[in-house]
């Protein structure tokens, strides 16, 4: 190899969007094809510095919009070679056309979503409305609450949307500036290490074999559309489960760092759980402790796979659950949060006699504070001890002005 | 691949024109070519046709302006010379028939059903242009 | 670098194997294909293609067949350019990192899109493609229309052709704009070529591709393609159409290169009146009324303005 070897410490300290360029690094990235957005623009800046410091060998191409930049991407990707970039909000959505167009043509491209509120009104920081906005996509969606966790689950996703029984591309997500510009201890992996957990790129139907011309991209209309659709769903609901579990196993056997579809914090015994992704979870589980120590058996779920939705796992980690609080980070606009309606229809059908109630929160990087989930672990507790849900179905949480609940 | 199900094709909705490796492609010509069932060579769009190309190898020079011009590969040229045309794949617009220089005209556009040896047979003379 | 191919004739021209196939589903007498056909024959290297979407794509792409002898991509509608980019991008990098499988080819990027996609929709990717130096060259198929969804207007769409959201009626004479210089804007770039082409003028257009395929970084290439159903002309007078289109000079044939040199590369030995070329294409049927004649005149003295502006140029040499 020409380009040089980067010496880590065992621990660095680096915010989300380090850990990940570094991680991109690691994984020997061929294209990166980008554009710049608050905040996940030094994701791809930390790739292009690397290459002029030739600590990678590829092509960054920066083009002129996300539309762009994933379209660089497919064709990067159709042609046959690891390809990532990163984006944010605005971008995310510009975005959007081609994120449908990359899972279709099944080409394993790896996205790094920094999560950041949409417009309007226009707001840099984090929620998880472009996390939403991609979730009918077909993408795989990983979601990090940490930089250590934006850093390993990179790893991951190349590993598991590269393989050949899934060829899906695969988000990462990480909350915006929370996670992204928060600079915490992070155990790395060496380069050699690293490189060879994700392993060589493997092609695959690629356009650069001229032995083999492909044609990507057709037209199928109402006699083909819905049967590769179908494969698609099936790909997502059957085959790619498994293989994260894999890659977490595998994972866990090199570095010691387990991670599961849905991570359960004090939930052996709990009577009460809050659901939530992002960084929302370590204050969740700091509450959920001082609960503990008042008497309330209060437990945390966290999201790990929010695309394939883990619909078994979250059902059985809330199976003894009297009641559970589904926190969204997005505004619904119309209808009862993503979370509440994920949870219910897991429940549903089962034995689960949990009160579920939905929760609204921190838009537009609003801060979720100890205090919030204090009364939120209160209320819970106060559905149990009545046997029903005393409060409205659907709550804003830290909003200002009169209450706002409905449902 | 009519009634294929939905686990029964490659992802992605991909596409291979040939069968195994494509090989020299273009130093080989189309009829010695392995292509797929995938590819629209394989397929036909001559019902597409009202009127249909009749060619009349006696008065053809070989200029090749058919052969450039015909929007659906249609005319068989092989070694510089033209030596007919691929009623599979002509849709029968008539450009040849247009941009033939030779006089008579060595294609002319019949309708699908007329006999190709009787209207040779019966070939237009020579147009003798009026001073 | 490859070898050049040899064509110095039609009949041998005509020894060229496709790498486009027949039976695809463009309408009979439909000029895409034969400008296809003249662009992939002028090389006999491997090839690279994209498309954006509209009718090329959606002709020649329909599952399960392809009318494609070379690799393929479609993504949208207004990144055909950006997705052979993108290809373009993974073949550098492989290239250095010594992972093509067949390292001694030396392909060709080349994507195709209409007008729509091209001075409407996708005018921002090709400026980006163009402004970021890939070895591609990009090809617009300018029919001055969005034949694909039914004939409305884009911004190649002439003065006074009739389409349907610019349509002719009691009280208009159909569009009103003047077609957009696109090969002027993409020449300002500093591309090394730019060049407006026709199929007819077929060894003028292999001439320019080979030219673009031999230069190293992005070309752009405007190629005149008469629409047998949205100019409304009987699908056999395509080839005249065309004639038409280079010899009344309404689509001038030129090149620009490195932005500033321009040539022109036929100058017709008669050059017909732009009446004859409005009178043969229904779409300008209307312009013949009483009221509207005065628009021919126009259109004849805005044709010919542009053909001395070109000829000043290229006497100018900037």
């Amino acid at each position: 190899m020409a380009f040089d070897k980067m010496e880590l410490r065992d621990i660095e300290v680096w915010d989300g969007n380090f850990a990940a360029a570094q991680a991109l690094r690691q994984c020997q990235i061929d294209v990166v094809s980008a554009y710049p957005i608050t905040p996940s623009t030094p994701i791809v800046e930390g790739y292009s510095k690397f290459l002029a410091d030739n600590y990678i060998e590829g092509e960054f191409v920066m083009v002129e919009s996300e539309h762009a930049a994933m379209s660089g991407c497919i064709g990067a990707s159709a042609a046959g070679g690891r390809v990532a970039t990163a984006t944010s909000s605005q971008g995310f959505a510009l975005m959007v056309e081609t994120l449908y167009q990359a899972s279709g043509m099944r080409l394993p491209i790896i996205l790094n979503v920094v999560n950041r509120a949409l417009a309007a009104p226009l707001n840099v920081n984090g929620d998880h409305g472009d996390m939403y906005l991609g979730r009918d996509s077909g993408w795989i969606q990983l979601d990090a609450y940490s930089p250590q966790e934006a850093y390993d689950l990179n790893f991951i996703a190349f590993r598991v949307a590269e393989d050949h029984e899934i060829r899906l591309p695969a988000m990462v997500h990480q909350d915006g500036f929370m996670t992204s510009h928060t600079a915490q201890g992070v155990h790395t992996m060496d380069d050699d290490t690293a490189y060879s957990f994700v392993g060589d790129f493997k092609p695959m139907n690629d356009m650069l074999d001229f032995e083999h011309p492909v044609t990507h991209g057709v037209q199928t209309e109402e006699d083909w559309h819905y049967e590769h659709k179908a494969r698609q769903h099936n790909d997502l609901m059957t085959k790619v489960p498994t293989k994260i579990e894999e890659a977490f196993a595998a994972f866990e056997k090199l570095t010691g760092r387990k991670y599961n579809q849905v991570e359960k914090y004090d939930m052996d015994d709990a009577d009460v759980a809050v659901v939530c992704m992002g960084t929302s979870v370590e204050t969740a589980r700091e509450v959920a402790s001082e609960m503990r120590e008042k008497g309330i058996k209060a437990g945390v779920v966290g999201l790990r796979v929010v695309r394939p939705f883990p619909f078994m796992e979250i059902a059985a980690a809330l199976k003894d659950i009297k009641a559970i609080a589904a926190l969204d980070r997005s505004s619904p606009n119309g209808a009862a949060g993503m979370l509440f309606n994920e949870i219910a229809g897991a429940l549903f059908n089962t034995d689960s006699k949990a009160l579920l109630t939905g929760y609204v929160y921190g838009l537009g990087g609003r801060d979720l504070t100890k205090k919030h989930l204090t009364d939120l672990y209160t209320e819970l507790q106060a559905n149990v001890d009545a046997g029903k849900v005393l409060t409205p179905l659907q709550q804003f949480i830290g909003v200002r002005g009169p209450k706002l609940a409905f449902l | 691949m009519a009634n294929t199900g939905w686990d029964e094709f490659e992802i992605g909705a991909m596409l291979r024109t040939f069968e195994g490796e494509a090989g020299d492609t273009v130093g080989t010509l189309q009829e010695d070519r392995n292509y797929t069932q995938n590819s629209s060579f394989s397929a036909s769009v001559a019902d597409w046709r009202i009127e249909k190309p009749v060619f009349n190898k006696d008065f053809c020079i070989d200029c090749q302006f058919c052969w450039v011009y015909c929007p659906d590969i249609s005319i068989i040229s092989r070694d510089k010379k033209m030596i007919g045309i691929d009623m599979d794949h002509c849709k029968g617009c008539g450009i040849c028939v247009e941009v033939c220089p030779t006089n008579p005209k060595s294609l002319l556009m019949f309708p699908e059903q007329a006999d190709e040896e009787s209207e040779i047979a019966n070939w237009p003379a020579k147009e003798t242009k009026e001073k | 670098m490859s070898e050049m191919k040899k064509i110095k004739n039609l009949k041998e021209f005509s020894t060229s194997a496709d790498r486009f196939e027949g039976a695809n589903l463009l309408c009979p007498g439909c000029a895409h294909s034969i400008i296809v056909r003249e662009v992939l024959n002028a090389t006999n290297d491997d090839l690279v293609l994209a498309a954006s979407t509209g009718c090329l794509e959606v002709c020649t792409a329909v599952y399960p067949y392809t009318s494609w002898d070379a690799s393929w991509v479609h993504i949208g509608f207004e990144n055909g350019s950006t997705a052979v980019a993108g290809a373009e991008a993974m073949y550098k990098a492989l290239k250095t990192k010594g992972r093509l499988k067949q390292p001694d080819r030396n392909p060709k990027f080349v994507a195709f899109g209409g007008d729509g996609a091209s001075y409407d929709i996708g005018f921002q990717w090709i400026s980006g493609c163009m402004e970021r130096g890939h070895n591609m060259m990009y090809v617009v198929l300018d029919n001055e229309v969005y034949a694909n969804t039914g004939g409305q207007r884009s911004s190649s769409t002439p003065i006074g052709a009739n389409a349907t959201t610019s349509p002719a009626g009691r009280v208009s004479y159909g569009e009103t704009k003047n077609k957009k210089d696109i090969v002027a804007i993409m020449a300002a770039h500093n591309i090394p070529y730019a060049a407006q082409v026709a199929p007819n003028k077929w060894k003028d257009m292999v001439k320019k591709i080979q030219h673009g395929m031999a230069v190293d970084g992005p070309v752009f290439i405007n190629a005149v393609s008469p629409c047998t159903t949205e100019w409304k002309f009987d699908p056999k007078d395509t080839m005249h159409l065309t004639d038409l289109a280079t010899d009344t000079l309404v689509f001038p044939l030129y090149e620009i290169i490195d932005g500033h040199e321009l040539n022109i590369t036929y100058r017709p030995k008669n050059v017909i009146p732009v009446e004859e070329y409005l009178a043969a294409q229904g779409r300008f049927k209307h312009l013949f009324k009483d009221q509207y004649k005065y628009l021919i005149k126009e259109w004849q003295e805005r044709v010919d303005a542009n053909w001395a502006y070109l000829n000043r140029r290229e006497e100018a040499r900037v």
